[in-house]
Formats: C-alpha cells, structure tokens, sequence
C-alpha cells in the first residue's frame, strides 16, 4: 500500500475511521475561565422583556391524554383480559 | 573571571523591589515561564548559561545571588523559601527543554512545589499567590495535555517505570500529582490566620486565593475521576472559609458549578440543584458555554426530582444541544414503558453514550425508573381501575382501586412488544421477571441439568439422574473415574427410593410459580412506589390490589398519584443547606449572629439581657 496514489489513501482511510470513531472527545466538556473577574447580578439575569420572567420547569407532567397512542393500546389490551375473564 | 551579567542583575534588583513594595501581581508578571519568551528573557537565559552552567557550584553561588532578595526587618524571621523558589525559577529557565515534555512537567512541579512553600510565610506569603496561581495553571495545562496524549510520554515513562518500581506500583496520573500540589497551596490559603478568619471573615490576605485554588483543583479533580478526594476540601471550607458571596462572581459560579456536580455524583440531588441553580442565576448571560454545561447537571437533577425542563428553558441559547438528550428522556417516564426507557438509557444508544460521557447515565438509570413505573400504574389506572363510585356518592362504597392482575397483564403486554425481550418468549424461571438479563456465562446449562437418559427407570432418572448416574465420580482411591453417560454407578437403586425428595421446590408447580414471580415483583415495585409517597393508598397481598382511601375530595388520580415535584421537594426542603457552600451568619433581630449551628461551640460570656446598654 505504500505506492498507492494520494486518492486511493485516502478512500481507504476514510471509511473505516468514520464507522469506528463517531464521536470526538469534547473539548467543550471543560468549564472555561471566564474572561470576566467580576459583574453584577443584573449582567447575570435575562433581561425582563426578554424572556426573562417565563418558568424554567414543568412541574405538572402526567399524560391525561387518552388518545395517545400508547394509552389507546393499553386500554385495549386491558380490554382484551376484562372481555376474556 | 566570571563573566558578567547585567540583565540578571537588574532583574534580580527589580525582582527584589517588588518584594519590598509586596507587588505580587506585577511580580508573577515578572516571573514568566512559557514561551514564547520576549527577547529579554533569552538574554537573561544566555547570561545564566554562561555565568551558571548546570552544577552544584554554580546552584550554590546562584542561591547566594537570591537571598538578598529577602527582606530583611527587624524581629521577623527570614523568609528562606523565596530564595530558594528564586534559585529553581532561574534554574528552570536555564535548564528547561520544551521538547520533553515530561521533563518539563517535572521542572515545572518542583518550582510550584517551592512556591507553594514561599507562600506558607505567614507575613510574606501572599506576595507570591499570584505566581502560585499563575504556576499552577501553567502545570494543570501541561499535566491535563500530557494525559490526554499518553503516547507523548509512554517511552519516558517505561524508562523510569525500569529504574523506579515504586512509581509504577502508585500509577497516580500527573493530573492527579498536579491536583496534590494546588491542594497544598489551597490549604495555606484557606488555613492563613492574619485578619478575621472563619466565616465572619472576609477575604484579605491569602484568603483571596482560596476559591481560586479550590476551583483549579476541584478542575483537575473531576478530570482524573478522583471525586472522592474533593471531599475533605469541602469539608475544610465549610468548616474554615469566609462566606463565598464575599467573592468574586466568575469564582463563585465557578466553584457552586463543581460543587453541584460533586454532590449529584453523591446522590444528594436536592442540595445538587440548590448549588446548580445558583451557579445558573449568578453565572453571566454571556458566558453560553458555562451556561450550557451547568444546565447539563442542573436538567437532570430536577429531572430526577420529578421536574421536568420547560419548552422555554429547551430553547434558551445556551441550552443549545440539551432538548435532543433530554426531552425524549421525558417523554418516555411521561409514557410509563420501561422496557423503552431503558433500551434509551441503554449503553449502546447514542443518548446512552452521551449521558456516560457526562457522567449523569447511572443517575439517570437508576433514580427515573420508578417515575416511569409510577406513569405506567398510573395509565392502568386510567384505564383498567375501579374509580369509585359516581352513583353511590355515598359514604360507603368501596375506595377507588385497582386489580394488580391487570397491571401483571399490562406488564406482559409491555414485554411482548418490547425489542429487548424480542424472541425469548418463556420468561426464566428464577431471577427477575420484568427484566431478561443475559445468562451469566457460569450458569449457562443449570436448566437443563438432571436430565439424563439411562438404562434405569425413566421417572427415578428424571428426577435423581445427577446423582444415580453422574459424568464421573472419585474412587476409593480418590481418583476421579469417569462414567458412561446413563451409567448407574452403584447398580440399580433401592425400590423404595422415590420416597426421597432432594428438590426443595419439587412441590411448587413452575406455570403456577411463574406468575407469582411477577405478580411479587409488581407488588414490590408498588410498595416501593408506596413508601417513596410517589403513590398514595395501600396494598392487599390476598386477592392483590392497591386501594386508594380518601380519595372523595380530590379524586381518584390526584390522591392516589400526587404530583412527584411536590412530593420530593416538600421531603427535602426540611433542610435546605448545602454542605460545602459557606454563607454570611444569619443576624438575629438582635443584630447578633444567631445561635446555632450544630456542634459549634456558643460562648455566651458577653450576653447581656436585651435592653440593658
């Protein structure tokens, strides 16, 4: 392989390479300094017309809905063994 | 004669002006070490070549160079590690080879190691925190790198592993030797007594560095895996620190960040998302990359709390890449289909890769299934329960509740469509049945033993086979003597043999047993449901079903299921402190700092009855 043209290097190095390693080790899972020392509350919070009052989490999340694909299967399932018992 | 070197000596001059005018930061600016090195370094370096090559000589002469930089005022001792630290630091520079890394982290570590000793002086040590802090980013820079590319430093390694076996028996990463060394220098911080110390104190004197080195080390800390060892350091700033809010801003989100994430490695996520929350609110809008990773850390902690990240939150720029990882994940404990939720939280999916990386997967695995099983009740519920009744209205009928069979049946219904028990149909016969493990490779066979084909009595070999007719057995002798498959090998056995039952389950019928294997498993799910609070009611084991009493004021769903965010966090704000996080006195309306504290000793010798001047 050696005297092989540039192309034919590089189709053989490609493929393989990408199938094994999909996903680089993430620099960005460092927490950078900050380029700042210090600053005020108010550079800290969103600013109020944007955004900035709106709630953050859901705290009210069970699934009422009936129709959802899921809960329609399961109800005629339990169907299923109320109609056979 | 010697030659001479009059770029060295001006440095040495204004070296030692700067200590007289305790100039620390303009002196770290002297002290520089990484290159590029601005021409006047190189002069120096060459003079230093020149006038003190390598040798114990010359050391000793260079050393004598240094100690006039020590101030010298009456009645103080002499500070003799900056002298030295000076000596090292001229060294380095003339002695450093870049192209070795490895040598130059060493150089590198003895020089802070110095420094770190010039800044225990209890009078001049704070001249040299900046350097110390300046030194020490320079190492973790170097070690982190190094690690990174352990073929950098794999030969030079094997070499000293050769000459120096104790080393290799250690195996401490240089990113864990370089968070021994900030630790030093974090504890003379933290531990320097001149001004008010403790948490009345504020941050003067070497104080100021104390969350700058907590956060360069909790750094590499979290790099090397090596959690466990932050935890005498949050301990000793609980005990020893000023109140954090007395520091800087990027120090604070900095340091509330590291300690989130240490407490939720620690499972205690309620204190976890006080500290993260803190660490969000303080932290910069601007600063989108710190944002995102503490949103990282803070989504699942609530996650696990039973709340959920709003749309909101999910489209905020800095969450930019969470709602991909996180919605799904909510998505399926909304469902209630566990076999699903772990095929995601499975370590072969992308999103279970990816929460391994953040170190969040087991949390997440381990705390959100009972939410998940708790949806899925709850569904059956909707849809398979006894809802009380509407016509009766009446005082006596029976509480709302459900037939635990129909939560059996549903759990079946659940596994047949799952991919994961795809093609097994019978489920195993011990072990759990809401999860098919894979065989443990040592058991592999123990289902099919004792059936052994022989010429005795087929009933008798079905159930004794093992024993009757076994592959082999040991001699008078003691020596193992193989036998012929279906050999008896003590002859025809005793009519009176089936009498014997050697099988402790022999009476249990498997297609009843099985059933009751899951109908137990599903009962202790509940019970742990039940004793969580993440469910509400009660448990009959005779004819199983989970009873729902009380339930006529609110409804059926709203007392037997109550909200989950409610739940934890009324149990958890009992205490609201997050240990680690140091925070002002609280004053009582006497203008005093309150009493309390627990353990803490109160002296009282100066209380005087209110109103008395």
């Amino acid at each position: 392989m050696s005297n092989s043209t540039p192309q034919g290097k590089a189709n053989a190095s490609e493929q393989p390479q990408q199938q094994q390693k999909p996903q680089v080790l993430e620099e960005d899972d460092e927490f950078e300094d900050f380029p700042v020392e210090d600053w005020d509350q108010e550079e800290a919070e969103q600013s109020a017309t944007n955004e900035g009052n709106d709630h953050l989490w859901e705290e009210s999340w069970d699934d009422d809905d009936a129709a959802e694909d899921f809960s329609k299967q399961l109800k005629e399932e339990l169907k299923k063994v109320e109609a056979s018992a | 004669m010697a030659p001479p070197t009059p770029i060295l000596d001006q440095f040495i001059g204004s070296v030692s002006e700067l200590v007289q005018e305790r100039d620390g930061s303009k002196l770290q600016d002297f002290l520089q070490i990484e290159p590029p090195l601005s021409d006047i370094y190189q002069r120096m370096i060459e003079e230093l070549r020149q006038r003190y090559p390598p040798g114990p000589q010359s050391d000793t002469e260079l050393q004598q160079r240094c100690e006039i930089l020590v101030p010298r005022t009456k009645g103080s001792s002499s500070w003799s590690a900056f002298p030295t630290f000076m000596r090292l630091y001229f060294s380095f520079l003339r002695d450093v080879n870049v192209e070795n890394l490895l040598d130059t982290y060493n150089l590198l570590r003895a020089l802070l190691n110095q420094c770190v000793l010039a800044l225990g002086d209890s009078q001049n040590g704070v001249i040299v925190l900046p350097t110390v802090l300046y030194l020490s980013k320079v190492l973790a820079k170097l070690a982190m790198g190094l690690d990174r590319q352990p073929e950098l430093i794999a030969h030079i390694l094997r070499m000293e592993g050769g000459s120096n076996r104790e080393e290799n028996i250690e195996k401490v990463t240089l990113v864990e030797q370089s968070a021994n060394v900030v630790r030093e220098a974090f504890i003379k911080c933290l531990t320097d007594r001149s001004g008010t110390p403790g948490p009345n104190g504020k941050p003067e004197g070497k104080r100021v560095g104390i969350y700058l080195m907590a956060n360069l080390c909790l750094k590499l800390l979290f790099k090397c895996g090596k959690l466990r060892n932050a935890e005498q350091m949050f301990a000793s700033i609980s005990a020893q620190s000023p109140p954090l809010i007395h520091f800087p801003a990027s120090q604070r989100v900095t340091y509330l960040y590291y300690l989130g994430r240490y407490l939720f490695s620690n499972n205690l996520f309620h204190p976890a998302q006080i500290a993260l929350r803190a660490a969000y609110d303080q932290c910069h809008r601007q600063a989108l990359n710190q944002r995102n990773l503490i949103l990282t850390y803070l989504i699942p902690c609530n996650i696990i709390m039973g709340r959920f990240p709003s749309k909101s939150l999910l489209q905020r720029p800095e969450a930019k890449g969470l709602a991909e990882q996180f919605a799904p994940l909510c998505h399926l404990i909304v469902r209630g289909d566990y076999l699903a939720f772990r095929e995601h939280l499975s370590f072969n999916s992308p999103t279970g890769q990816w929460f391994a990386r953040k170190g969040i997967l087991l949390a997440l695995r381990n705390r959100c299934e009972i939410l998940v099983w708790r949806s899925f009740c709850r569904k059956v519920f909707i849809h398979g329960g006894f809802h009380g009744d509407p016509a009766a209205q009446a005082q006596r009928g029976p509480p709302p509740f459900l037939y635990l069979q129909k939560l059996l049946v549903a759990t079946e219904w659940l596994q047949s469509r799952s991919k994961l028990s795809n093609g097994t149909t019978k489920p195993p016969s011990y072990g759990s049945q809401t999860i098919s493990e894979p065989m443990d490779p040592d058991y592999v066979g123990l289902e099919n033993q004792g059936s052994v084909t022989s010429n005795g009595d087929p009933e008798l070999m079905e159930k004794y086979g093992d024993f009757l007719a076994p592959a082999g057995c040991f001699d008078v002798g003691g020596y193992w003597k193989e036998n012929m498959p279906g050999q008896l090998i003590d002859g025809t056995p005793e009519p009176e043999y089936e009498e014997y039952e050697l099988d402790p389950y022999a009476d249990d019928e498997i297609a009843e047993v099985q059933p009751a294997l899951l109908m137990g498993e599903i009962e202790s799910i509940l019970a742990s449901l039940l004793t969580q609070g993440l469910m509400h009611g009660y448990l009959t084991h005779r004819n199983p079903r989970f009873a729902i009493p009380g339930a006529k004021l609110r409804g059926a769903l709203p007392t037997g299921f109550p909200n989950v965010w409610e739940t934890i966090s009324t149990r958890e704000k009992e205490d609201n402190s997050v240990p680690g996080w140091v925070k002002p006195p609280q004053m009582s309306t006497f203008g005093a700092p309150a009493l309390g504290g627990a353990g803490r000793v109160v002296n009282l010798s100066g209380a005087r009855p209110v109103g008395v001047q």
